[in-house]
Protein backbone atom coordinates (compact mmCIF):
# COMPACT_ATOMS: atom_id res chain seq x y z
CA UNK A 1 0.00 0.00 0.00
CA UNK A 2 2.87 2.28 0.93
CA UNK A 3 4.48 1.62 -2.45
CA UNK A 4 1.33 2.53 -4.29
CA UNK A 5 0.92 5.75 -2.33
CA UNK A 6 4.55 6.74 -2.82
CA UNK A 7 4.16 5.85 -6.46
CA UNK A 8 1.28 8.29 -6.85
CA UNK A 9 3.14 11.09 -5.03
CA UNK A 10 6.21 10.62 -7.20
CA UNK A 11 4.01 10.38 -10.28
CA UNK A 12 2.45 13.78 -9.60
CA UNK A 13 5.90 15.23 -8.89
CA UNK A 14 7.08 13.96 -12.28
CA UNK A 15 3.94 15.17 -14.04
CA UNK A 16 3.98 18.67 -12.67
CA UNK A 17 7.75 18.93 -12.37
CA UNK A 18 8.08 19.10 -16.12
CA UNK A 19 9.83 15.80 -16.83
CA UNK A 20 10.59 16.20 -20.53
CA UNK A 21 10.96 12.47 -21.22
CA UNK A 22 7.44 11.73 -19.99
CA UNK A 23 5.89 14.47 -22.11
CA UNK A 24 7.89 13.32 -25.12
CA UNK A 25 6.46 9.81 -24.76
CA UNK A 26 2.95 11.24 -24.36
CA UNK A 27 3.37 13.44 -27.41
CA UNK A 28 4.64 10.49 -29.45
CA UNK A 29 1.60 8.45 -28.43
CA UNK A 30 -0.73 11.22 -29.52
CA UNK A 31 1.00 11.73 -32.86
CA UNK A 32 1.14 8.01 -33.72
CA UNK A 33 -2.46 7.30 -32.73
CA UNK A 34 -3.69 10.59 -34.22
CA UNK A 35 -2.09 9.88 -37.58
CA UNK A 36 -3.32 6.28 -37.61
CA UNK A 37 -6.84 7.39 -36.73
CA UNK A 38 -6.90 10.14 -39.36
CA UNK A 39 -5.72 7.72 -42.03
CA UNK A 40 -8.27 5.12 -40.91
CA UNK A 41 -11.06 7.70 -41.13
CA UNK A 42 -10.00 8.92 -44.58
CA UNK A 43 -9.88 5.38 -45.94
CA UNK A 44 -12.46 3.66 -43.74
CA UNK A 45 -15.46 5.96 -43.94
CA UNK A 46 -15.67 5.93 -47.77
CA UNK A 47 -15.08 2.17 -47.74
CA UNK A 48 -17.83 1.75 -45.16
CA UNK A 49 -20.07 3.86 -47.38
CA UNK A 50 -19.21 1.82 -50.43
CA UNK A 51 -20.00 -1.46 -48.68
CA UNK A 52 -23.18 -0.06 -47.10
CA UNK A 53 -24.62 1.56 -50.20
CA UNK A 54 -23.40 -0.59 -53.09
CA UNK A 55 -24.65 -4.04 -53.93
CA UNK A 56 -22.08 -6.45 -55.26
CA UNK A 57 -21.33 -10.14 -55.26
CA UNK A 58 -19.60 -11.28 -52.08
CA UNK A 59 -20.80 -8.31 -50.05
CA UNK A 60 -21.77 -10.47 -47.08
CA UNK A 61 -18.34 -12.05 -47.06
CA UNK A 62 -16.73 -8.60 -47.02
CA UNK A 63 -18.97 -7.53 -44.12
CA UNK A 64 -18.06 -10.71 -42.23
CA UNK A 65 -14.38 -9.96 -42.89
CA UNK A 66 -14.76 -6.43 -41.56
CA UNK A 67 -16.52 -7.67 -38.44
CA UNK A 68 -13.78 -10.21 -37.86
CA UNK A 69 -11.19 -7.45 -38.31
CA UNK A 70 -12.90 -5.43 -35.60
CA UNK A 71 -12.14 -8.19 -33.14
CA UNK A 72 -8.61 -8.95 -34.37
CA UNK A 73 -6.10 -9.12 -31.47
CA UNK A 74 -3.50 -6.31 -31.79
CA UNK A 75 -0.61 -8.75 -31.39
CA UNK A 76 -1.82 -10.65 -34.45
CA UNK A 77 -1.98 -7.38 -36.38
CA UNK A 78 1.50 -6.56 -35.07
CA UNK A 79 2.79 -9.93 -36.20
CA UNK A 80 1.53 -9.51 -39.78
CA UNK A 81 2.67 -5.89 -40.05
CA UNK A 82 6.09 -6.96 -38.75
CA UNK A 83 6.20 -9.79 -41.31
CA UNK A 84 5.46 -7.31 -44.10
CA UNK A 85 8.00 -4.76 -42.87
CA UNK A 86 10.81 -7.09 -41.87
CA UNK A 87 13.96 -6.84 -43.96
CA UNK A 88 12.97 -9.89 -46.07
CA UNK A 89 9.29 -9.03 -46.15
CA UNK A 90 7.34 -7.61 -49.12
CA UNK A 91 7.82 -4.04 -47.84
CA UNK A 92 11.22 -4.62 -46.26
CA UNK A 93 12.98 -2.22 -48.62
CA UNK A 94 11.08 0.67 -47.08
CA UNK A 95 13.05 0.06 -43.84
CA UNK A 96 10.12 1.06 -41.68
CA UNK A 97 10.35 -1.64 -39.02
CA UNK A 98 11.15 -0.20 -35.57
CA UNK A 99 10.17 3.31 -36.64
CA UNK A 100 7.15 5.35 -35.60
CA UNK A 101 5.78 4.88 -39.15
CA UNK A 102 5.58 1.15 -38.56
CA UNK A 103 3.59 1.89 -35.41
CA UNK A 104 1.28 4.21 -37.35
CA UNK A 105 0.72 1.45 -39.93
CA UNK A 106 -0.03 -1.14 -37.25
CA UNK A 107 -2.50 1.13 -35.48
CA UNK A 108 -4.04 2.07 -38.83
CA UNK A 109 -4.64 -1.63 -39.52
CA UNK A 110 -6.25 -2.03 -36.08
CA UNK A 111 -8.45 1.07 -36.46
CA UNK A 112 -9.48 0.52 -40.08
CA UNK A 113 -11.98 -2.34 -39.58
CA UNK A 114 -13.47 -0.52 -36.59
CA UNK A 115 -14.04 2.61 -38.68
CA UNK A 116 -15.37 0.65 -41.66
CA UNK A 117 -17.61 -1.55 -39.53
CA UNK A 118 -19.16 1.20 -37.42
CA UNK A 119 -19.68 3.66 -40.28
CA UNK A 120 -21.13 0.87 -42.41
CA UNK A 121 -23.57 -0.06 -39.63
CA UNK A 122 -24.60 3.57 -39.14
CA UNK A 123 -25.18 4.14 -42.86
CA UNK A 124 -27.15 0.93 -43.18
CA UNK A 125 -29.47 2.07 -40.42
CA UNK A 126 -30.39 5.23 -42.30
CA UNK A 127 -33.97 5.25 -43.50
CA UNK A 128 -34.29 4.21 -47.15
CA UNK A 129 -36.94 6.89 -47.53
CA UNK A 130 -34.45 9.56 -46.49
CA UNK A 131 -31.94 8.16 -48.96
CA UNK A 132 -34.58 8.35 -51.68
CA UNK A 133 -35.48 11.90 -50.65
CA UNK A 134 -31.83 12.95 -50.87
CA UNK A 135 -31.66 11.53 -54.39
CA UNK A 136 -34.91 13.29 -55.29
CA UNK A 137 -33.43 16.57 -54.07
CA UNK A 138 -31.04 16.25 -56.98
CA UNK A 139 -27.98 14.97 -55.15
CA UNK A 140 -25.28 13.30 -57.22
CA UNK A 141 -23.48 10.28 -55.82
CA UNK A 142 -20.91 12.20 -53.75
CA UNK A 143 -23.37 14.86 -52.68
CA UNK A 144 -25.69 12.09 -51.46
CA UNK A 145 -22.82 10.42 -49.60
CA UNK A 146 -21.86 13.71 -47.93
CA UNK A 147 -25.46 14.38 -46.85
CA UNK A 148 -25.74 10.86 -45.46
CA UNK A 149 -22.53 11.34 -43.48
CA UNK A 150 -24.01 14.49 -42.00
CA UNK A 151 -27.05 12.46 -40.99
CA UNK A 152 -24.90 9.90 -39.17
CA UNK A 153 -22.45 12.39 -37.67
CA UNK A 154 -23.31 11.40 -34.10
CA UNK A 155 -22.58 7.76 -34.92
CA UNK A 156 -19.38 8.81 -36.68
CA UNK A 157 -18.16 10.51 -33.50
CA UNK A 158 -18.81 7.27 -31.64
CA UNK A 159 -16.72 5.58 -34.31
CA UNK A 160 -13.87 8.03 -33.71
CA UNK A 161 -14.08 7.41 -29.97
CA UNK A 162 -14.08 3.64 -30.34
CA UNK A 163 -11.18 3.61 -32.80
CA UNK A 164 -9.09 6.10 -30.80
CA UNK A 165 -9.72 4.17 -27.58
CA UNK A 166 -8.67 0.94 -29.24
CA UNK A 167 -5.36 2.21 -30.62
CA UNK A 168 -4.19 4.60 -27.90
CA UNK A 169 -4.48 1.79 -25.34
CA UNK A 170 -3.07 -1.11 -27.33
CA UNK A 171 0.40 -2.31 -26.51
CA UNK A 172 1.05 -5.52 -28.43
CA UNK A 173 1.29 -4.24 -31.99
CA UNK A 174 3.26 -1.04 -31.29
CA UNK A 175 5.86 -2.92 -29.25
CA UNK A 176 6.25 -5.59 -31.93
CA UNK A 177 6.71 -3.21 -34.87
CA UNK A 178 8.17 -0.22 -32.98
CA UNK A 179 10.50 -2.08 -30.68
CA UNK A 180 9.65 0.11 -27.66
CA UNK A 181 12.95 2.00 -28.09
CA UNK A 182 13.32 4.71 -25.48
CA UNK A 183 13.53 8.14 -27.05
CA UNK A 184 12.58 6.83 -30.50
CA UNK A 185 9.55 4.58 -30.69
CA UNK A 186 8.40 4.29 -27.13
CA UNK A 187 4.80 5.27 -26.53
CA UNK A 188 2.81 5.41 -23.29
CA UNK A 189 1.65 1.80 -23.23
CA UNK A 190 5.09 0.38 -24.04
CA UNK A 191 6.71 2.66 -21.50
CA UNK A 192 4.27 1.57 -18.79
CA UNK A 193 5.12 -2.06 -19.50
CA UNK A 194 8.84 -1.34 -19.38
CA UNK A 195 8.76 0.80 -16.22
CA UNK A 196 6.60 -1.76 -14.42
CA UNK A 197 8.97 -4.52 -15.45
CA UNK A 198 11.97 -2.76 -13.90
CA UNK A 199 10.04 -1.76 -10.78
CA UNK A 200 9.84 2.01 -11.36
CA UNK A 201 6.22 2.10 -10.36
CA UNK A 202 6.06 5.85 -9.85
CA UNK A 203 7.00 6.51 -13.49
CA UNK A 204 4.61 3.79 -14.63
CA UNK A 205 1.81 5.38 -12.61
CA UNK A 206 2.62 8.84 -13.96
CA UNK A 207 2.46 7.47 -17.51
CA UNK A 208 -0.77 5.61 -16.73
CA UNK A 209 -2.34 8.82 -15.40
CA UNK A 210 -1.39 10.61 -18.62
CA UNK A 211 -2.76 7.76 -20.73
CA UNK A 212 -6.02 7.70 -18.79
CA UNK A 213 -6.23 11.49 -18.91
CA UNK A 214 -5.65 11.48 -22.63
CA UNK A 215 -8.33 8.85 -23.23
CA UNK A 216 -10.70 10.65 -20.89
CA UNK A 217 -10.10 14.09 -22.46
CA UNK A 218 -10.57 12.82 -26.01
CA UNK A 219 -13.74 10.98 -25.06
CA UNK A 220 -15.06 13.88 -22.99
CA UNK A 221 -14.64 16.33 -25.87
CA UNK A 222 -16.22 13.93 -28.34
CA UNK A 223 -19.05 13.09 -25.93
CA UNK A 224 -19.87 16.77 -25.48
CA UNK A 225 -19.92 17.24 -29.26
CA UNK A 226 -21.95 14.05 -29.67
CA UNK A 227 -24.56 14.98 -27.07
CA UNK A 228 -24.81 18.46 -28.57
CA UNK A 229 -25.27 16.85 -31.98
CA UNK A 230 -27.86 14.43 -30.62
CA UNK A 231 -29.93 17.23 -29.12
CA UNK A 232 -29.83 19.01 -32.48
CA UNK A 233 -30.24 15.92 -34.64
CA UNK B 1 -50.30 19.85 -76.11
CA UNK B 2 -46.96 18.06 -75.91
CA UNK B 3 -46.35 16.29 -72.63
CA UNK B 4 -43.65 17.54 -70.30
CA UNK B 5 -43.08 13.98 -69.16
CA UNK B 6 -43.98 10.99 -71.30
CA UNK B 7 -43.36 7.30 -70.88
CA UNK B 8 -43.91 4.45 -73.32
CA UNK B 9 -43.57 0.71 -72.73
CA UNK B 10 -42.25 1.46 -69.27
CA UNK B 11 -41.40 -1.58 -67.18
CA UNK B 12 -39.93 -1.84 -63.71
CA UNK B 13 -38.66 -5.33 -62.93
CA UNK B 14 -37.25 -6.18 -59.54
CA UNK B 15 -36.04 -9.61 -58.50
CA UNK B 16 -37.49 -11.10 -61.66
CA UNK B 17 -40.92 -9.71 -60.85
CA UNK B 18 -42.59 -7.07 -63.01
CA UNK B 19 -43.83 -4.37 -60.66
CA UNK B 20 -44.92 -1.87 -63.28
CA UNK B 21 -45.75 -2.32 -66.95
CA UNK B 22 -47.24 0.83 -68.42
CA UNK B 23 -47.81 1.16 -72.16
CA UNK B 24 -48.27 4.92 -72.26
CA UNK B 25 -48.30 7.62 -69.63
CA UNK B 26 -47.97 11.36 -69.93
CA UNK B 27 -48.05 14.42 -67.73
CA UNK B 28 -49.02 17.62 -69.53
CA UNK B 29 -47.65 21.06 -68.65
CA UNK B 30 -49.65 22.82 -65.96
CA UNK B 31 -51.92 19.92 -65.10
CA UNK B 32 -52.44 18.13 -61.81
CA UNK B 33 -52.37 14.52 -62.87
CA UNK B 34 -53.52 12.13 -60.18
CA UNK B 35 -52.23 8.57 -60.15
CA UNK B 36 -54.93 6.69 -58.27
CA UNK B 37 -54.84 3.13 -57.07
CA UNK B 38 -55.05 0.79 -54.13
CA UNK B 39 -52.12 0.02 -51.84
CA UNK B 40 -49.61 -2.16 -53.65
CA UNK B 41 -50.95 -1.27 -57.11
CA UNK B 42 -47.57 0.12 -58.21
CA UNK B 43 -48.25 3.86 -57.85
CA UNK B 44 -45.09 4.75 -55.95
CA UNK B 45 -42.94 2.51 -58.13
CA UNK B 46 -44.28 4.18 -61.26
CA UNK B 47 -43.67 7.60 -59.70
CA UNK B 48 -40.10 6.58 -58.83
CA UNK B 49 -39.52 5.41 -62.41
CA UNK B 50 -40.94 8.63 -63.84
CA UNK B 51 -38.83 10.70 -61.43
CA UNK B 52 -35.60 8.91 -62.33
CA UNK B 53 -35.30 7.36 -58.88
CA UNK B 54 -35.86 3.87 -60.17
CA UNK B 55 -34.21 2.54 -63.33
CA UNK B 56 -36.82 1.29 -65.76
CA UNK B 57 -36.96 -0.34 -69.16
CA UNK B 58 -38.71 1.49 -71.98
CA UNK B 59 -38.83 5.07 -73.15
CA UNK B 60 -38.97 8.08 -70.88
CA UNK B 61 -38.94 11.57 -72.34
CA UNK B 62 -38.65 14.61 -70.11
CA UNK B 63 -39.10 18.07 -71.55
CA UNK B 64 -38.32 16.80 -75.05
CA UNK B 65 -35.18 14.87 -74.08
CA UNK B 66 -34.92 11.10 -73.82
CA UNK B 67 -33.89 9.89 -70.37
CA UNK B 68 -31.66 6.89 -70.94
CA UNK B 69 -28.61 7.13 -68.67
CA UNK B 70 -27.91 7.64 -64.99
CA UNK B 71 -26.71 11.15 -65.80
CA UNK B 72 -29.98 11.90 -67.61
CA UNK B 73 -31.96 10.59 -64.63
CA UNK B 74 -29.95 12.89 -62.33
CA UNK B 75 -30.69 15.81 -64.64
CA UNK B 76 -34.39 14.87 -64.53
CA UNK B 77 -34.30 14.83 -60.73
CA UNK B 78 -32.53 18.19 -60.68
CA UNK B 79 -35.28 19.82 -62.72
CA UNK B 80 -38.14 18.24 -60.80
CA UNK B 81 -38.93 17.76 -57.12
CA UNK B 82 -40.56 15.10 -55.02
CA UNK B 83 -42.44 15.03 -51.73
CA UNK B 84 -43.24 11.74 -50.08
CA UNK B 85 -45.72 10.59 -47.47
CA UNK B 86 -43.15 11.22 -44.72
CA UNK B 87 -41.35 14.57 -44.83
CA UNK B 88 -37.81 13.07 -44.62
CA UNK B 89 -36.22 16.23 -43.33
CA UNK B 90 -32.46 16.44 -42.96
CA UNK B 91 -30.85 16.95 -39.54
CA UNK B 92 -30.59 20.70 -39.84
CA UNK B 93 -32.85 23.73 -39.54
CA UNK B 94 -35.98 24.28 -41.59
CA UNK B 95 -34.12 26.89 -43.62
CA UNK B 96 -31.17 24.54 -44.04
CA UNK B 97 -33.49 21.88 -45.38
CA UNK B 98 -35.01 24.18 -47.97
CA UNK B 99 -31.63 25.59 -48.96
CA UNK B 100 -30.14 22.11 -49.41
CA UNK B 101 -32.17 21.32 -52.54
CA UNK B 102 -31.20 24.66 -54.05
CA UNK B 103 -27.50 24.28 -53.18
CA UNK B 104 -27.42 20.77 -54.66
CA UNK B 105 -28.65 22.29 -57.91
CA UNK B 106 -25.90 24.88 -57.97
CA UNK B 107 -27.57 27.92 -56.39
CA UNK B 108 -25.20 30.32 -54.61
CA UNK B 109 -25.50 30.94 -50.87
CA UNK B 110 -27.36 34.26 -51.20
CA UNK B 111 -29.69 33.00 -53.91
CA UNK B 112 -30.45 29.85 -51.90
CA UNK B 113 -31.23 31.91 -48.82
CA UNK B 114 -33.50 34.28 -50.73
CA UNK B 115 -35.41 31.54 -52.54
CA UNK B 116 -35.73 29.43 -49.39
CA UNK B 117 -37.24 32.38 -47.53
CA UNK B 118 -39.73 32.94 -50.36
CA UNK B 119 -40.74 29.26 -50.40
CA UNK B 120 -41.19 29.19 -46.62
CA UNK B 121 -43.40 32.28 -46.82
CA UNK B 122 -45.39 30.66 -49.64
CA UNK B 123 -46.22 27.75 -47.33
CA UNK B 124 -46.85 30.09 -44.39
CA UNK B 125 -43.95 28.79 -42.28
CA UNK B 126 -41.46 31.65 -42.53
CA UNK B 127 -41.52 31.91 -38.73
CA UNK B 128 -40.20 28.34 -38.42
CA UNK B 129 -37.02 28.99 -40.43
CA UNK B 130 -34.58 28.43 -37.56
CA UNK B 131 -36.39 25.47 -36.00
CA UNK B 132 -34.93 22.00 -36.20
CA UNK B 133 -36.87 19.02 -37.48
CA UNK B 134 -37.59 17.45 -34.08
CA UNK B 135 -39.37 20.62 -32.97
CA UNK B 136 -41.93 20.46 -35.79
CA UNK B 137 -45.40 18.93 -35.85
CA UNK B 138 -46.27 16.45 -38.62
CA UNK B 139 -48.12 19.11 -40.59
CA UNK B 140 -45.32 21.65 -40.20
CA UNK B 141 -42.72 19.10 -41.26
CA UNK B 142 -44.70 18.26 -44.38
CA UNK B 143 -45.01 21.97 -45.18
CA UNK B 144 -41.22 22.19 -44.92
CA UNK B 145 -40.89 19.25 -47.30
CA UNK B 146 -43.26 20.98 -49.74
CA UNK B 147 -41.41 24.29 -49.39
CA UNK B 148 -38.15 22.46 -50.10
CA UNK B 149 -39.69 21.03 -53.27
CA UNK B 150 -41.31 24.27 -54.44
CA UNK B 151 -38.19 26.35 -53.75
CA UNK B 152 -36.38 24.74 -56.66
CA UNK B 153 -39.16 25.81 -59.05
CA UNK B 154 -39.63 22.29 -60.44
CA UNK B 155 -40.86 21.63 -63.96
CA UNK B 156 -42.77 18.66 -62.55
CA UNK B 157 -43.67 18.25 -58.89
CA UNK B 158 -44.03 14.62 -57.81
CA UNK B 159 -46.22 14.11 -54.76
CA UNK B 160 -46.36 10.60 -53.33
CA UNK B 161 -49.31 10.47 -50.93
CA UNK B 162 -48.22 13.79 -49.41
CA UNK B 163 -51.25 14.11 -47.13
CA UNK B 164 -51.74 10.48 -46.12
CA UNK B 165 -50.00 10.78 -42.75
CA UNK B 166 -51.75 13.98 -41.68
CA UNK B 167 -54.87 14.48 -39.57
CA UNK B 168 -58.02 15.67 -41.41
CA UNK B 169 -57.89 19.39 -40.44
CA UNK B 170 -54.19 19.63 -41.39
CA UNK B 171 -54.91 17.75 -44.60
CA UNK B 172 -57.71 20.15 -45.53
CA UNK B 173 -55.60 23.23 -44.79
CA UNK B 174 -52.66 21.92 -46.78
CA UNK B 175 -54.88 20.90 -49.71
CA UNK B 176 -56.31 24.41 -49.88
CA UNK B 177 -52.83 25.95 -49.83
CA UNK B 178 -51.53 23.56 -52.48
CA UNK B 179 -54.44 24.25 -54.82
CA UNK B 180 -53.78 27.98 -54.40
CA UNK B 181 -50.10 27.46 -55.22
CA UNK B 182 -50.87 25.26 -58.24
CA UNK B 183 -53.13 27.97 -59.62
CA UNK B 184 -50.34 30.52 -59.43
CA UNK B 185 -47.52 28.39 -60.77
CA UNK B 186 -47.23 26.86 -64.20
CA UNK B 187 -45.67 23.58 -63.12
CA UNK B 188 -47.07 20.13 -63.80
CA UNK B 189 -47.95 17.96 -60.82
CA UNK B 190 -48.07 14.19 -60.58
CA UNK B 191 -50.01 13.40 -57.42
CA UNK B 192 -50.10 9.81 -56.20
CA UNK B 193 -52.93 8.85 -53.89
CA UNK B 194 -55.21 5.99 -52.91
CA UNK B 195 -57.85 8.46 -51.72
CA UNK B 196 -60.60 8.98 -54.29
CA UNK B 197 -61.91 12.12 -52.56
CA UNK B 198 -58.41 13.61 -52.67
CA UNK B 199 -58.21 12.71 -56.37
CA UNK B 200 -61.53 14.42 -57.03
CA UNK B 201 -60.48 17.50 -55.07
CA UNK B 202 -57.07 18.14 -56.56
CA UNK B 203 -56.94 16.43 -59.94
CA UNK B 204 -57.39 17.74 -63.46
CA UNK B 205 -56.74 14.31 -64.93
CA UNK B 206 -56.58 10.95 -63.27
CA UNK B 207 -54.95 7.67 -64.19
CA UNK B 208 -56.06 4.51 -62.47
CA UNK B 209 -53.37 1.94 -61.82
CA UNK B 210 -53.89 -1.64 -60.79
CA UNK B 211 -51.45 -4.55 -60.76
CA UNK B 212 -48.77 -2.23 -62.10
CA UNK B 213 -50.71 -1.21 -65.21
CA UNK B 214 -52.55 2.02 -65.98
CA UNK B 215 -56.03 0.92 -66.99
CA UNK B 216 -57.80 4.22 -67.52
CA UNK B 217 -56.78 7.84 -67.97
CA UNK B 218 -58.98 10.88 -68.44
CA UNK B 219 -60.40 14.02 -66.92
CA UNK B 220 -61.20 13.32 -63.29
CA UNK B 221 -64.96 13.87 -63.60
CA UNK B 222 -65.17 11.59 -66.63
CA UNK B 223 -63.26 8.75 -65.04
CA UNK B 224 -65.28 9.00 -61.85
CA UNK B 225 -68.54 9.08 -63.82
CA UNK B 226 -67.58 6.43 -66.32
CA UNK B 227 -65.08 3.95 -64.92
CA UNK B 228 -64.14 1.43 -67.57
CA UNK B 229 -63.74 -1.60 -65.38
CA UNK B 230 -65.54 -3.28 -62.53
CA UNK B 231 -62.45 -3.01 -60.33
CA UNK B 232 -62.17 0.75 -60.86
CA UNK B 233 -65.91 1.16 -60.29
CA UNK B 234 -65.54 -0.78 -57.09
CA UNK B 235 -62.51 1.28 -56.03
CA UNK B 236 -64.41 4.49 -56.71
CA UNK B 237 -67.32 3.28 -54.64
CA UNK B 238 -69.60 2.93 -57.65
CA UNK B 239 -70.69 -0.50 -56.63
CA UNK B 240 -73.76 -0.54 -58.88
CA UNK B 241 -72.04 -1.85 -61.94
CA UNK B 242 -74.19 -2.76 -64.94
CA UNK B 243 -73.13 -4.79 -67.95
CA UNK B 244 -75.36 -5.41 -70.95
CA UNK B 245 -76.39 -3.95 -74.32
CA UNK B 246 -77.47 -0.43 -75.20
CA UNK B 247 -80.51 -0.10 -77.43
CA UNK B 248 -82.74 2.70 -78.58
CA UNK B 249 -86.03 2.85 -76.67
CA UNK B 250 -89.40 2.13 -78.26
CA UNK B 251 -90.02 5.88 -78.54
CA UNK B 252 -87.05 6.04 -80.91
CA UNK B 253 -85.43 8.76 -78.85
CA UNK B 254 -84.56 7.43 -75.41
CA UNK B 255 -81.71 5.05 -74.72
CA UNK B 256 -81.91 1.93 -72.66
CA UNK B 257 -79.38 -0.43 -71.22
CA UNK B 258 -80.64 -3.98 -71.18
CA UNK B 259 -78.67 -5.59 -68.42
CA UNK B 260 -77.61 -9.16 -68.98
CA UNK B 261 -80.29 -10.56 -66.70
CA UNK B 262 -83.03 -8.74 -68.62
CA UNK B 263 -83.45 -5.66 -66.45
CA UNK B 264 -84.04 -2.56 -68.59
CA UNK B 265 -82.52 0.68 -67.34
CA UNK B 266 -83.05 4.07 -68.92
CA UNK B 267 -79.62 5.55 -69.48
CA UNK B 268 -77.68 8.41 -71.01
CA UNK B 269 -76.96 8.56 -74.72
CA UNK B 270 -74.70 5.89 -76.14
CA UNK B 271 -74.37 3.94 -79.38
CA UNK B 272 -76.22 0.64 -79.60
CA UNK B 273 -74.16 -2.39 -78.66
CA UNK B 274 -72.47 -4.02 -75.71
CA UNK B 275 -71.69 -1.61 -72.91
CA UNK B 276 -71.00 -1.22 -69.25
CA UNK B 277 -72.30 1.46 -66.92
CA UNK B 278 -71.92 2.56 -63.33
CA UNK B 279 -74.36 4.25 -61.07
CA UNK B 280 -72.86 6.69 -58.55
CA UNK B 281 -74.57 6.14 -55.16
CA UNK B 282 -74.93 9.87 -54.63
CA UNK B 283 -77.22 9.97 -57.70
CA UNK B 284 -79.70 7.51 -56.18
CA UNK B 285 -82.73 8.86 -54.29
CA UNK B 286 -84.63 6.67 -51.81
CA UNK B 287 -88.40 6.71 -51.18
CA UNK B 288 -90.54 4.79 -48.73
CA UNK B 289 -93.10 4.27 -51.52
CA UNK B 290 -92.30 4.54 -55.23
CA UNK B 291 -93.05 7.99 -56.65
CA UNK B 292 -95.99 7.98 -59.08
CA UNK B 293 -94.85 7.50 -62.67
CA UNK B 294 -94.20 10.81 -64.40
CA UNK B 295 -94.16 12.76 -61.14
CA UNK B 296 -90.37 13.14 -61.16
CA UNK B 297 -87.53 13.05 -63.67
CA UNK B 298 -86.28 9.88 -62.02
CA UNK B 299 -86.99 7.44 -64.84
CA UNK B 300 -85.62 4.36 -63.11
CA UNK B 301 -87.19 2.92 -59.98
CA UNK B 302 -86.05 -0.24 -58.20
CA UNK B 303 -88.46 -1.51 -55.59
CA UNK B 304 -87.01 -3.72 -52.90
CA UNK B 305 -85.87 -3.92 -49.32
CA UNK B 306 -82.96 -2.49 -47.41
CA UNK B 307 -80.22 -5.11 -47.52
CA UNK B 308 -77.52 -3.34 -45.53
CA UNK B 309 -76.67 0.00 -43.96
CA UNK B 310 -73.06 1.04 -43.35
CA UNK B 311 -71.59 4.39 -42.24
CA UNK B 312 -69.80 6.33 -44.97
CA UNK B 313 -68.28 9.35 -43.27
CA UNK B 314 -71.09 11.73 -42.37
CA UNK B 315 -73.48 9.82 -44.65
CA UNK B 316 -74.88 6.33 -44.60
CA UNK B 317 -74.52 3.85 -47.40
CA UNK B 318 -77.69 1.89 -48.03
CA UNK B 319 -77.92 -1.12 -50.33
CA UNK B 320 -81.38 -1.72 -51.77
CA UNK B 321 -81.98 -5.25 -53.02
CA UNK B 322 -84.60 -5.43 -55.77
CA UNK B 323 -85.80 -8.58 -57.51
CA UNK B 324 -83.00 -8.60 -60.06
CA UNK B 325 -80.91 -5.54 -59.28
CA UNK B 326 -79.05 -4.22 -56.27
CA UNK B 327 -78.55 -0.48 -56.00
CA UNK B 328 -76.32 1.43 -53.58
CA UNK B 329 -77.34 4.86 -52.31
CA UNK B 330 -75.88 7.49 -50.01
CA UNK B 331 -78.29 9.19 -47.61
CA UNK B 332 -77.98 11.63 -44.77
CA UNK B 333 -78.64 10.44 -41.23
CA UNK B 334 -81.70 12.69 -41.10
CA UNK B 335 -83.11 11.08 -44.26
CA UNK B 336 -82.29 7.66 -42.85
CA UNK B 337 -84.38 8.36 -39.76
CA UNK B 338 -87.18 9.97 -41.70
CA UNK B 339 -87.46 7.07 -44.15
CA UNK B 340 -87.05 4.47 -41.37
CA UNK B 341 -84.49 2.60 -43.40
CA UNK B 342 -83.90 -0.37 -41.11
CA UNK B 343 -82.53 -3.53 -42.67
CA UNK B 344 -85.43 -5.40 -44.29
CA UNK B 345 -87.64 -2.31 -44.56
CA UNK B 346 -89.41 -1.80 -47.91
CA UNK B 347 -87.88 1.00 -49.98
CA UNK B 348 -87.72 2.31 -53.55
CA UNK B 349 -84.45 3.47 -55.13
CA UNK B 350 -84.85 5.89 -58.02
CA UNK B 351 -82.32 7.50 -60.35
CA UNK B 352 -82.25 9.56 -63.51
CA UNK B 353 -81.40 8.10 -66.89
CA UNK B 354 -78.54 10.63 -67.08
CA UNK B 355 -76.98 9.13 -63.95
CA UNK B 356 -76.21 5.99 -65.94
CA UNK B 357 -73.34 6.52 -68.40
CA UNK B 358 -72.92 3.50 -70.68
CA UNK B 359 -69.45 2.98 -72.10
CA UNK B 360 -69.22 0.78 -75.19
CA UNK B 361 -67.48 -2.38 -74.13
CA UNK B 362 -64.87 -2.16 -76.87
CA UNK B 363 -63.50 0.89 -75.05
CA UNK B 364 -62.34 -1.40 -72.29
CA UNK B 365 -58.63 -1.21 -71.85
CA UNK B 366 -56.93 -4.56 -71.42
CA UNK B 367 -56.21 -5.35 -67.78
Amino acid sequence: MQTIWEGFVEAFRLLFGGDGAIYEIAARSLVVSGLALAAALVVGVPLGGLIALASFRGRRLVVAGVNTGMAAPPVVVGLFVALFLTRNGPLGELRLLYTTWAMVIAQFVIALPIVIGLSLAALQQLDDGLRRQIAALGAGRWQAFRLQLLEIRVALLATVMAAFGAIISEVGAVMMVGGNIRGQTQVLTGAIVQETRIGRFSVAIALAIILMGMAFSANAVLTVIQQHGRSRA
Amino acid sequence: MSAVLAAAHLRVVRGGRTLVAVERFAVDPGEVHVLLGANGAGKSTLLAALNGLEPAEGDLVFDGTAVRSGAARLELRRRTAAVFQRPHLLATTVRGNVETGLRLRGAGRDEARRRAAAALDLLGIGHLAERRREKLSGGEAQRVSLARALAVDPVVLFLDEPLAALDPPTRRALTTDLLRIFERRAMAVLWVTHDRDEALTVGDRVSFIEDGAVTQTGPVRDVFARPSSASLADFLGLETYLEGRVRTGTDGVSTQLVVDDGVVVACGEAPDGPAIACLPPEDVVLFRVPPPEGSTSLRNVVEGRVKSVTPAGRLLHVVVAGDRLEVGALVTRAAFEELELRVGAPVAAAFKASAVHPIPSHEHRPR
